[in-house]
């Protein structure tokens, strides 16, 4: 188990030194140099010879790559001249809303879509099932600026229940207990993760219950409940544990069409943003972040995926 | 020529005195003559504000004398250069080392001016900075968070004259998107917008005859708000443009100009909420400046047909289904015109900003409109920032390649503070909002007639023949917005300069 481990985190590491020189690489061919691109061509004398110094432009591409790396791994992401701010700073209010979001948003889904693929499963083909996929269909391919309209024209200008708009507090808590402005954001992406996730539990549970040891443990008296949670839940849970690892870029990246309905300034709008204005320094640092993100995601997976399945650690070993 | 103030304070409790003047003109007079391109300073014009100011001295403390080179129209100099004047406070007159002398000695000005400019920079040090919190306004920014939401509260050393019961706060709230705004206007709940703003694509055509169309939101008024400005955009005039001679021929611009659909803009995606631009002064609202031929109307109403005869008149071969080519190169009445070589064709890049639905469809119907007759237009869209950016860093061409030939950002020009609209600031060669470097030596000598004399003849027969050249393509005059005020607000009528005064505002019970 520590062997793998170790094993997995070096090649972690690895992956995001290669994210890294990825980045690095797309500041250093940027269009027009790194420094007229960064600054719009517009910068100060001030400004330039801040950028110089973070980003140790001027020297040769290896040393001024190790110079870019020293500051990142200082805290130091750059600095944005559209904004006017340290991408730290435009990180830190865009990731914490982000984050309450998707994290929200995907652990609701799959407390749905789990008991519900499995039931799926165990009554596969009746009407419930069929009904069920139907609706799987339908949030599967209902665009999310869609559904999101609609719940608002509902639930916010009809009826008045919720907020039009997703927590405008400035702290995570205020945003996390505003479950009123939480509702319907979270519910118009939790959809599609319910959608998603239930067919992959659906069709992994299926073939987990035409296995011999499922018959052998009803063969052997155990109840429904029991071969369902014990047999049928932990093996239909491994494409579940890599999707859900594969996801978590995805959370950090944010969801720049639910962000911009509910009015959100998340990760994925302000990329967005970013992208429109050429904010160079903005849209490397995060895409750095990201980054990082789906290499620890692709570390928790194999980990979990690991603990779900004896066979991988026996062969680990 | 002698200003005498009135008697208002800052909020630091200094009165605002004719010092305060003199420090202003002192700092445009440094930062105009440092910067050759003016970039300091974006109402420059050659000539003018404060290069026709030799000298700004604080006779009294309430009475500025200007000594003025040349004569001028009196009605121009103070609607167009005294309106410019913004008193600073002399809490501002200082350098990271500390107290500097910019009121008193225009050389130390740059210093104060970098200084000034870093500090406006420093965002998260405007709430409770010792600069900025000196305002003789009648608010002071008391709030901004990470998301952009911005609190003022009311200066309560204010001295100008405001409504007894008047507001006390307000927050300026960031939306990520229009249709965010108004799905939370709509909303209404708990926290309701006491003003906010319906997108064009939301308001229902007005009925014939009436300005406004059905309110969509209940509770609140709708208003719209036009800006007192000159809706445009301008060709790229830059020597370095390689289309420039076809640019430069008035039948070419006549022809694009008949492109223009504005009925259609204007009854399609403004939804019936614009007026007509009929040249270059603004047409709304209508004014005595406006001269009797542009009273008339819109004197290029859209027709393909004429926009193809005259180019089939001076030469081209006109391809409906491609790109309409030039085939009599010359300077004849029927060629193609001077600096036009044979077989140049009609093709051009025009950057348009995205972000507002009207302009884009508008952009689109542009280039169908021109394809009809073989004007290829290859639309760029580009945000309103990268556009302007483009526009004002000069209309140059680097060796790559012409990077545009129009540009429209939507907005086209304010005239604020300069309330006149004689052109100066936007035709005349060289000015700093002459954005695609149009330059004609008639067009300059009757822009110079009317500032020197007030005589609205002499504006008239300057719009009529500058409506004739068509140095920019005119374009409907859009609403700035469409104000949404809450039932329970008095918030007045809107100020056409764009400007928001809540001081003004106040509940009804």
């Amino acid at each position: 188990m520590t062997t793998f481990v170790v094993r997995r985190l070096l090649q972690a590491v690895a992956a995001l030194v290669l994210v890294s020189l990825l980045v690095f690489a797309f500041l250093w061919l940027l269009p027009g140099g790194a420094e007229q691109a960064m600054l719009s061509g517009a910068g100060s004398a001030n400004q330039l010879r801040q950028l110089r110094h973070d980003y140790g432009l001027g020297n040769p591409a290896v040393l001024a790559y190790l110079s870019w790396l020293g500051q990142v791994l200082h805290g130091n992401l750059g600095y944005s001249y559209v904004e006017n701010a340290s991408v730290g700073s435009l990180l830190a209010a865009s990731l914490p809303r982000t984050l309450a979001l998707m994290v929200t948003a995907t652990v609701i889904g799959l407390a749905v879509a789990i008991p519900a693929g499995l039931a799926q499963a165990m009554r596969r083909d009746a009407a419930t099932d069929r009904v069920a996929r139907a609706l799987s269909y339908v949030g599967y391919g209902m665009p999310s600026f869609f559904l999101g309209s609609i719940l608002i024209l509902v639930f916010a200008v009809r009826l008045h229940w919720f907020g039009a708009e997703g927590p405008q507090s400035a702290g995570i808590t205020g945003v996390l207990t505003d479950w009123r402005d939480m509702t319907l954001p979270v519910l118009t992406l939790a959809v599609a993760t319910v959608a998603i996730f239930a067919r992959y539990v659906r069709s992994a549970a299926i073939d987990s219950l035409a296995h011999d040891y499922v018959r052998t443990a009803k063969a052997v008296g155990s109840g429904n409940r029991r071969v369902m949670v014990r047999h049928v839940l932990r093996n239909s849970l491994i494409p579940v544990i890599t999707l859900a690892g594969l996801a978590i870029p995805r959370i950090l990246a944010g969801a720049l069409v639910v962000e911009s309905l509910f009015n959100i300034q998340g990760i994925g709008w302000r990329l967005w943003q970013a992208a429109q204005k050429h904010d160079f320094p903005v849209l490397l640092g995060f895409i750095l972040v990201i980054g990082a993100g789906a290499v620890a995601g692709s570390l928790l997976a194999d980990v979990g995926y690991m603990l779900a399945d004896p066979r991988i650690r026996r062969r680990e070993r | 020529m002698t200003i005498t103030l009135k008697k208002y304070r800052w909020s630091d409790g200094e009165t605002v005195s004719a010092k305060d003047v003199v420090f202003w003109m002192n700092m445009l007079t440094a930062v105009s003559r440092v910067s050759s391109s003016s970039i300091n300073w974006g109402g420059y014009v050659p000539h003018e504000f404060p290069s026709n100011v030799l000298s700004a001295t604080a006779i009294s403390p309430y009475k500025v004398r200007l000594v003025i080179k040349g004569s001028f129209s009196r009605q121009w100099f103070t609607d167009n250069e005294l309106s410019q004047i913004t008193p600073i406070p002399l809490a501002w007159d200082v350098t990271e080392r500390g107290k500097s002398d910019c009121a008193v000695r225009i050389t130390n000005c740059i210093a104060v001016f970098k200084y000034l400019d870093a500090q406006s920079k420093s965002t998260s040090s405007w709430v409770g900075s010792k600069l900025w919190s000196v305002v003789d306004g009648a608010w002071q920014l008391t709030g901004l968070n990470s998301q952009g939401q911005l609190t003022f509260s009311y200066n309560k050393k204010y001295s100008g004259p405001v409504p007894p019961a008047h507001i006390a706060t307000f927050k300026e709230l960031p939306f990520t998107s229009e249709e965010a705004e108004y799905n939370v206007l709509a909303a209404g709940g708990r926290n309701p917008l006491d003003v906010g703003y319906l997108p064009t694509v939301n308001a229902p055509v007005p009925p014939p005859g009436r300005s406004v169309g059905a309110n969509p939101v209940h509770g609140y008024r709708l208003q719209p708000l036009y800006q007192w400005g000159l809706s445009y955009f301008p060709y790229n005039f830059s020597s370095s443009n390689p289309q420039l001679a076809i640019i430069n021929q008035v039948y070419f611009r006549h022809a694009l100009q008949l492109l223009e659909n504005q009925a259609a803009i204007i009854q399609g995606p403004l939804h019936g909420y614009g007026h007509v631009s009929t040249g270059p002064v603004g047409s709304f609202p209508r004014t005595s400046y406006l001269s009797p031929e542009a009273l008339k109307g819109d004197p290029y109403p859209y027709d393909p047909v004429v926009a193809r005869q005259l180019l089939a008149d001076h030469g081209w071969t006109v391809n409906t289904t491609g790109v309409t080519v030039c085939h009599h190169p010359g300077t004849g009445p029927t060629d193609c015109g001077k600096g036009v070589r044979a077989g140049a064709q009609m093709k051009f890049t025009l950057y348009y900003a995205t972000g507002e639905t009207w302009l884009e469809s508008a952009m689109l119907q542009l280039k169908s409109n021109a394809a009809q007759i073989g004007i290829e237009i290859d639309l760029i869209p580009k945000t309103f920032d990268g556009v302007l950016g483009v526009v004002e860093n000069g209309p140059g061409c680097p060796a790559g390649g012409c990077p545009w030939e129009l540009a429209d950002w939507g907005v086209g020009w304010s005239y604020v503070p300069d309330y006149l609209p004689t052109g100066d600031e936007l035709f005349q060669t060289g000015s700093f909002g002459n954005t695609g470097l149009y330059s004609n030596p008639v067009n300059d000598n009757l822009i110079r007639q009317t500032l020197h004399n007030s005589n609205v003849h002499l504006m008239w027969h300057w719009e009529d023949y500058l409506t004739k050249q068509l140095p920019v393509v005119y374009q409907p005059d859009a609403p700035a917005a469409l104000v949404e005020s809450i039932d329970s607000l008095h918030i007045g009528i809107q100020n056409p300069t764009l400007a928001i005064n809540p001081e003004d505002w106040y509940f009804i019970r």
